[in-house]
């Protein structure tokens, strides 16, 4: 019984994005239908998963069982065996849990922010089938179904970027989304044929591939792995196919916090997660995950520090702290990535949510500084945004410093210095440059007297809820040193993670030292934009304002080769090499006829003289024959 | 003694010289005229012919050429006049509009 | 003495032919067959074909070629109007070139027949009566049928000379004649 309800996880918001999306055209070719019914529909089925998932952690945290559901078997060929299955186990329940609820928060807050907007109950069908297609992703029992809701969060991820297709720069934006996720996308499904042939075609359940995968060669392993993180590299923009989420953020604001920030792009952490058994085996692709998240981590940490729209500032910082959980699911510390993936996607989706509230209030100017000249009087939300701003730095006691730590104690203990270090820095910089942003929209001093702005309640209860999160989450997982039980990875114990052992008073030292550096950051902060004359606003230039001008070689070295190519192709090879040699040879038949057409030229003397011709030749014949 | 080939011979010579003019000139007259010297050549070789071999035919057979021949020069003379009309020209390469190729 | 009237109307035959081929001017071409078709009339006379020296010299020069040199007054042709024949002399030379097999085939031919005795002739071979009799006898069909081809011919000779005054597209103008270009399009792929 309980079992069954796997799949109503699933298919609650599904039904909901059928419904919504039927609703939708009967609300643009016949009668309009009120917001409510959309709103209604769209809240009510995540609420619905977020039950049955509450249901089902209750029953698992009781008696410690694993719920399966075996739907129907999709494809039998030879030894090809996929069947349409789903995992419940701790790791799928754990992601759920947040993904449902943070995700049932964030349909509440949109509907007070697409208000108005014709779109409405598109919106909340595209909305559904992306929590949809994410539960199947997380819900899945084998790497095929897992990658049909990967396409899905992609597809409804492009669907919703685009969603104010008017401004082509926003279809660009998505289609850019789209194509730096299937780059990523082929290098999935090539690790996971190369698994598919490694252990000689099995039944490609995770379970069956964690059993099967003792004697498959090394270089095959390693090989599957990376073409497996290539996936994740794009889902969950590391570098180098990052280049689609700072653009990404032309979407309305909830979709820049669910799916951007607390569950699609944490896809690739969770399938590394998932894929465990895989990577413990080869270390060096791990040690290689964690390097490319630690980059990541930098880059997008220095590059936010320039940026001056609101969300693109919130966008990197996303791809910095994915870049942080890659460094410890990288080094093998699976529940720790995985605990900062649930305390980021609230602090994230919060100051996500706290930043549309305050572009609606605005007026939709996204400008830092711009705000910061029309401010408004915003008390809610200013006090979630700081109590986001604080978390993300990672100041104890709030649930940021816990998992952030957690994974700076990782690297340290691992021996990765070089990491260690630069996770140091970046956190220096996280904390800079989030500060720079609240000191810059909420302290630095404006010439007006500030009005204050009502938001409405669907807006500021969600960020409410989501604070009272950000700030306790942390306990959650509180480690040792403090007196805590890790609850978190206790319960994420499957994954046969590496934890943390260090002595106490190292990781007294530990802890010291990343407090450190972040209040140096917040100081540095303080000294520099507390006081910042607003009217004279930083310009997004020079090296680091310019993003380090990847997109320009991107565009460079992928576009315009490839456009390149095809016009080559078109204009060359094609119009002048095969046309001419399809034509060219009809037309050398017909003036080939045309040449043999001139000899009727209706000259009656040549017509005379071609008889004459042809008669002594005849008679020259005859008296060679009759031997006259 | 006159033997038959030597009016055989000058026939032939006439008869020749017509299928020269027919090919080498493009004045149409000049045409016309070369069929009548062909007509000429045939007409001496038949009678050639009746008188070498005593027989009434041959010369029957040469009054008939010569009536149809006169018969011809009307209706010849007539569609020189006509395409002179039309054309204003003597040049028989130009009246080609049958033609595949090059028209005029 | 036979021979020697043989030999000069076979040169003047002969050399009326070239004369013909040879002018420019129609007009000479003309005057070259009249005394071509003279010296053919003597040498009809020769062969003792009385009847047909008549015939060639009343039809042959006096109706058909003074028809034809009506024509070329009637026609008023300068000079400029005469088509320039660059190549004459060239394309004669080949065309003589090219009858010679034919020449020797038949002359041979001729050469090779039984030789036949011509001492004794009838006084009256040749004349209007015998032949009136082989025509009227052995060809009556063929006489009958030129008879209608006469007319027919001088019929035709009439209705295409004719000019026509009310169907002005009989009569077009050079300049109007469709062009190779224009013709072409249609038969393009």
């Amino acid at each position: 019984m309980n079992s069954s309800l796997l799949v109503w996880i699933i298919l609650a918001p599904l039904i909901g994005a059928i419904l919504n999306g039927a609703f939708y055209f009967y609300h643009i070719k016949r009668n309009k239908v009120s917001e409510l019914t959309f709103s209604l529909i769209g809240t009510i089925t995540p609420l619905i998963s977020f039950l049955i998932t509450l249901y089902l952690f209750l029953q698992m945290y009781d008696s410690g069982v694993i719920f399966k559901q075996h739907l129907f078997t999709w494809l039998n060929i030879d030894k090809l065996n996929i069947d349409m299955a789903l995992l419940g186990d701790n790791l799928s329940i754990f992601m759920s849990m947040f993904v449902t609820f943070v995700g049932w928060l964030i349909h509440i807050y949109a509907i007070g922010y697409m208000k108005g907007d014709e779109g409405f109950g598109k919106f909340f069908a595209y909305f559904n089938l992306f929590l949809a297609s994410m539960l199947i992703l997380v819900l899945a029992d084998n790497p095929i179904i897992l990658f049909i809701g990967w396409e899905g969060v992609g597809v409804c991820s492009y669907l919703l970027i685009k969603f104010y297709y008017g401004n082509k720069d926003n279809v660009l934006a998505a289609n850019k989304a789209f194509i730096a996720n299937r780059v990523g996308d082929f290098g999935f499904i090539l690790g996971i044929i190369v698994l598919f042939f490694a252990m000689g075609g099995v039944n490609l359940s995770f379970e069956s591939i964690e059993s099967n995968l003792v004697g498959v060669e090394q270089s095959l392993l390693i090989l599957g792995g990376f073409l497996l993180f290539v996936g994740a590299m794009g889902k969950s923009a590391q570098i180098p196919l990052y280049v689609w989420l700072p653009d990404a953020m032309a979407g309305p604001t909830p979709i820049s916090a669910l799916i951007h920030a607390a569950t699609m792009v944490t896809a690739g952490v969770y399938m590394v997660a998932r894929f465990h058994f895989l990577y413990i085996e080869i270390e060096t692709i791990g040690l290689f995950i964690a390097y490319i998240g630690a980059f990541s981590a930098l880059f997008a940490a220095i590059i936010a520090t320039r940026q001056t729209d609101i969300k693109k500032i919130l966008a990197y910082s996303t791809m910095s702290q994915l870049g942080y959980m890659f460094i410890a699911v990288g080094l093998g510390f699976y529940s720790t990535g995985l605990f900062h993936v649930f305390t980021h996607a609230f602090f994230k989706a919060m100051l996500f949510m706290g930043a549309g509230g305050i572009i609606i209030a605005l007026h939709h100017e996204q400008n830092i500084f711009k705000i910061a000249q029309h401010r408004a009087s915003l008390p809610i939300i200013g006090t979630t945004f700081l109590i986001g701003v604080i978390a993300i730095s990672g100041i104890p006691p709030f649930s940021g410093f816990f998992s952030k730590d957690a994974i700076l104690a990782a690297a340290f203990q691992e021996g990765q210095y070089l990491i260690y270090a630069i996770a140091m820095f970046t956190a220096f910089l996280t904390a800079f440059y989030m500060f720079r942003m609240y000191f810059i929209l909420f302290v630095a001093p404006n010439k007006h007297t500030k009005e204050y702005v009502y938001t409405s309640k669907t807006i500021t209860i969600p960020l409410v809820i989501l604070a009272i999160g950000a700030i306790f989450a942390g306990f959650l997982n509180l480690p040792s040193v403090f007196g805590g039980e890790h609850l978190v990875d206790t319960w994420l114990g499957q994954l046969n993670s590496k934890t943390i052992h260090l002595s106490h008073s190292t990781e007294y030292v530990l802890i010291f030292a990343s407090v450190f550096i972040a209040l140096a950051g917040i100081i540095v902060a303080y000294n520099k934009y507390s006081n910042f004359d607003v009217y004279k606003p930083e310009l997004e230039k020079g090296f680091i304002g310019n993003k380090f001008f990847i997109d320009e070689l991107y565009d460079l070295l992928f576009v315009q080769t490839t456009k390149g190519i095809s016009v080559f192709i078109d204009r060359v090879i094609d119009a002048k090499i095969i046309d001419a040699f399809i034509m060219g040879s009809s037309n050398t038949f017909v003036n080939i006829g045309k040449f043999v057409a001139k000899i009727q030229n209706a000259n009656v003397r040549f017509y005379a003289a071609t008889m004459l011709v042809g008669m002594t030749c005849i008679f020259v014949y005859i008296y060679s024959k009759l031997g006259l | 003694m006159i033997s038959l080939s030597s009016y055989a011979f000058v026939s032939m010579i006439l008869f020749s010289i017509g299928v020269i003019g027919v090919i080498a000139r493009r004045n149409i007259f000049v045409i016309y005229m070369s069929i009548e010297m062909m007509l000429n050549g045939v007409n001496l070789f038949l009678a050639t012919f009746a008188r070498y071999h005593f027989n009434m035919d041959p010369q029957v057979v040469t009054v008939i050429v010569i009536s149809i021949a006169a018969a011809e020069a009307a209706i010849f003379l007539s569609a020189i006049i006509l395409l002179y009309r039309s054309k204003k020209s003597l040049d028989t390469d130009i009246f080609t509009s049958l033609s595949q190729g090059e028209k005029s | 003495m036979i021979d020697i009237v043989f030999i000069g109307l076979s040169f003047l035959a002969i050399s009326g032919a070239i004369a013909m081929i040879v002018y420019a001017n129609p007009m000479y071409s003309a005057l070259g067959v009249l005394i071509s078709m003279l010296s053919v009339a003597g040498m009809f006379a020769l062969l003792n074909a009385t009847f047909l020296f008549m015939v060639q010299i009343i039809v042959y020069a006096g109706a058909i070629m003074t028809l034809i040199l009506f024509i070329l007054m009637f026609l008023n042709i300068k000079e400029e109007d005469l088509p320039k024949e660059p190549k004459k002399f060239q394309l004669i030379a080949i065309g003589a070139v090219v009858m010679i097999p034919l020449n020797v085939l038949i002359l041979e031919a001729v050469s090779k027949l039984p030789a036949k005795d011509l001492s004794v002739i009838d006084s009256d071979f040749g004349d209007i009566k015998p032949l009136g009799k082989v025509l009227y006898n052995d060809w009556i069909l063929a006489f009958e049928l030129i008879s209608i081809l006469l007319l027919v011919a001088l019929i035709g000779s009439v209705v295409l000379a004719k000019k026509r005054k009310s169907r002005l597209k009989d009569e077009i103008d050079p300049q109007t004649v469709p062009t190779s270009s224009q013709t072409n399009k249609g038969e393009q792929l």
